[in-house]
């Protein structure tokens, strides 16, 4: 039916190359940002509970998983918000001007404020954990914005 | 004919049984009881990659008795003490829950540390004496056998204090120490044990 309805219309919607070139951009660049991101996060996590454990006692706690069961999950997490934030800056890229960092930056804050700072918001407001947690899960994941954002204004702009 | 049949049998089966031990002790055995007060302690030191945990079980909640055997050469024991789960306290809510729920408290509610055998029989002094011996530990319905280090000595009050220590592994009895964030922060396989038995002789 839909190939009987572009070969009769040429309409914008059936031009399937341009969105497989789009969609595959978007894979593309979020699967590069995805493995900046994980280097970036997981080694910065890393270094930082080894430097600062007494930061991180509070997650000894019966609110995080603890038998190891979902520990692919956690790791896919860079992935996951790379390629939602491909996405996002292929549909809104048009919206972000200037330098890449500035673009990767303007980026970053406006998913911040967007996605980060509800979510943050109904976090500690629901579950028993401590400001300084929410703050820096708030700057963690603005700061993975940002790297995304810079990420897609080179490969991406 | 048949009265000389029945006798080389008699003969023979006292020839025979003569070479097998008696199960029961022998007249050269000591037999004493030892039982357990209420007051006794066991002490769980931990480890994680970002801090350390003490847990324990601060008071030993029933009384047991550990019969002590002392035959020829062997010091046999034989008695059991059983530790409900639930007991632990790790001076830390979250930890005494990761705890609980590493040891399986909701399937295997008790631990249980059988007495086997000692290397000696002490000499029960106020100068606490070295002894091994060997015990049974079975936690999350794992039994293993280990060797333990004792310290055994006898205060004024005729109590028997005996101190015991041994490292143990979560693995040994397939347990998984806890984990979080992907394994980043994670319990350390080795727990040292120490347990505090104080008790009194029945003999």
């Amino acid at each position: 039916m839909l190939i009987i309805y572009c070969t009769l219309y040429k309409h914008d919607f059936c031009n399937f190359k341009n969105k497989f070139e789009k969609m595959k951009k978007i894979l593309i660049s979020g699967l590069i940002a995805g493995v900046i991101l994980f280097i970036i996060s997981y080694g910065g996590l890393f270094l930082a509970i080894r430097f600062f454990p007494t930061l991180f006692i509070e997650y000894n706690g019966p609110l995080f998983n603890s038998d190891g069961s979902r520990d692919v999950l956690f790791y896919m997490h860079a992935f996951i918000i790379s390629l939602a934030l491909s996405w996002f800056w292929d549909r809104f890229k048009s919206l972000f001007k200037g330098h890449s960092l500035l673009r990767g930056l303007e980026f970053g804050f406006v998913y911040a404020i967007i996605a980060l700072l509800p979510v943050m918001w109904i976090s500690f407001s629901a579950l028993d954990i401590t400001l300084p947690i929410v703050i820096s899960w708030f700057l963690y994941g603005f700061v993975q914005a940002i790297i995304a954002g810079v990420v897609f204004a080179k490969i991406n702009p | 004919m048949l009265f000389k049949n029945l006798t080389c049998s008699f003969l023979l089966l006292i020839t025979l049984t003569s070479f097998i031990s008696p199960g029961y002790p022998n007249a050269s055995s000591q037999i004493k009881k030892w039982v357990i007060s209420e007051n006794s302690n066991l002490r769980v030191n931990g480890s994680t990659n970002i801090n350390t945990f003490i847990c324990e079980i601060p008071s030993y909640d029933q009384i047991d008795t550990i019969t002590v055997n002392k035959s020829n050469k062997d010091v046999l024991l034989s008695g059991t003490i059983n530790l409900n789960v639930k007991s632990f306290d790790c001076h830390n809510v979250i930890m005494t829950h990761d705890l609980r729920k590493t040891l399986k408290q909701d399937q295997y509610p008790v631990l249980h540390i059988s007495f086997l055998t000692l290397n000696k029989l002490p000499d029960l002094t106020a100068k606490a004496e070295p002894v091994t011996g060997w015990v049974f530990i079975e936690i999350a319905g794992v039994r293993k056998r280990f060797e333990v280090n004792y310290q055994i000595s006898q205060d004024n009050q005729k109590i028997i204090h005996l101190l015991g220590s041994r490292d143990v592994n979560f693995s040994d009895f397939n347990l998984i120490p806890p984990r979080k964030l992907g394994g980043m922060i994670k319990t350390n396989d080795k727990l040292s044990v120490d347990f505090h038995l104080k008790m009194k002789s029945m003999d």
